[in-house]
């Protein structure tokens, strides 16, 4: 469509000079400065050079394939510096989570020799180290066995995970409302995804992550509770819990499963501060349940700010 | 011809030296490579054609380069930046296209 007889553009502009702009662009893609200079050549003949020209020639030629080449480089570069910071901090974070878990094992183990340190300090059948055993296990401090329940919630299913509406996510509402629920159902000791519950553990979200306490969980979230698997299974039917489960299968397609389990072990979090220390009384027994009782309304409330996010 | 020398040269040591670009100019390099594009195959075409001249090679590569960038800019700072982006795009992709043909053509003879 560009002959030669086109180059200049000016046999046909009268016709469609509407379209000037495009007939500029489509009919004369070569800079007119070519045929220009081409004429003047003719014209003039081949003017003699300055060796100034040339050099300035030389370093505006030089000059430009650099800068071309440099912008060339940095537009394929970002992908790479991103894809390498991307796989620093993935190591990073592997290799500090190698480091939490080591201290985490560290600490078990602790507890462990602290526990029998305790009962060989106080002695075999002592009433006091029974009372102390119950208390670490409502403290969620020692690790637990025994039968109970296991709720498994699934985010529903999707193709793209991150266009996916976030109320088909289980969100830490939904897992604050099941564990107050079985909490209420008579369950004795629960953990989440192994991470046992105590009554300083808080459920709760950072972005689209769960945390419970401040780790960072993901689908599917398994909730195991020790307790009678019978009676906590109708008595969480039967409270507001059963219905947000309820809610979560039909509305949100988030996938509920109640299980009932003859053996759970719940880990121990081994993490026991000491807060405030009296001197035994002569009503000991009675106290120390009552203290018992008593941390167990902390964690009630604990679990309840967690819910606001503290 | 010695234009050609001398963006060759420039190529070959902006791959060994690998300089960086400024974060400030980051936005405009698309635009500005494919303004570069542009002149080149122009350069090319001309060069078949026989009418090939240093200077004008030169002269419409920088000032393509600089009017391109110059354009993103001011579409930035207008709000309209990607518009104008396409625009540029579409007007050089143009250009590119029928330079190609024209060059296909001297070359193949079809």
């Amino acid at each position: 469509m560009t002959g030669p007889d086109r180059h200049d553009g000016t046999a046909r502009r009268a016709l469609d000079a509407s379209m000037t702009l495009l007939n500029e662009v489509y009919r004369r893609p070569l800079d007119p400065g070519y045929a220009l200079a081409a004429q003047r050549r003719a014209a003039r003949g081949e003017p003699p050079r300055r060796v100034r020209a040339v050099a300035g020639l030389v370093v505006l030629a030089v000059v430009l394939g650099l800068a071309t080449t440099a912008a060339t480089l940095a537009l394929r570069q970002p992908a790479g510096s991103a894809l390498s910071a991307r796989q620093l901090l993935e190591r990073q974070i592997e290799q500090r989570t190698q480091e939490a878990d080591d201290l985490q094992q560290q600490i078990s183990d602790l507890t462990a020799e602290i526990a029998q340190l305790q009962s060989e300090a106080l002695g075999g059948g002592s009433p006091l180290l029974a009372q102390n055993s119950a208390d670490a296990v409502a403290a969620a401090v020692v690790p637990v066995t025994g039968p109970g329940l296991r709720v498994v919630l699934t985010d529903a299913p999707t193709d793209d995970p991150d266009t996916q509406d976030p109320d088909e996510r289980v969100q830490d509402v939904d897992l604050q409302v099941l564990v107050n629920g079985l909490w209420a159902a008579g369950a004795e000791a629960i953990a989440v995804n192994g991470q046992r519950l105590g009554a300083m553990t808080a459920i709760r979200s950072a972005g689209t992550a769960v945390l419970v306490d401040l780790v960072p969980l993901s689908s599917p979230y398994t909730v195991d509770a020790i307790g009678g698997a019978p009676a906590m299974q109708t008595e969480l039917a039967r409270t507001a819990a059963g219905q947000h489960l309820a809610t979560l299968r039909s509305t949100y397609g988030i996938g509920v499963q109640i299980t009932s389990q003859r053996h759970l072990e719940l880990p121990g979090t081994g993490q026991l501060t000491l807060r405030s220390a009296g001197p035994p009384r002569a009503d000991d027994g009675t106290a120390a349940a009552r203290a018992a009782s008593g941390s167990d309304d902390v964690a009630v409330s604990g679990r309840r700010s967690g819910k606001d996010g503290v | 011809m010695i234009a050609v020398i001398g963006l060759v040269v420039g190529v070959v040591a902006g791959l060994l030296l690998q300089p960086t670009v400024p974060v400030e100019l980051q936005p405009y390099l698309p635009i500005a490579v494919v303004a570069a594009l542009d002149a080149l195959f122009g350069g090319l075409r001309a060069m078949l054609d026989g009418i090939f001249d240093d200077r004008v090679f030169l002269t419409s590569f920088l000032s393509n380069v600089v009017v391109a960038a110059l354009i993103v800019f001011l579409g930035d700072q207008l709000g309209v930046g990607s518009q104008l982006s396409t625009a540029v795009v579409v007007v050089l992709g143009i250009r590119i296209f029928s330079n190609a043909a024209s060059i296909r053509r001297h070359l193949f003879r079809a």
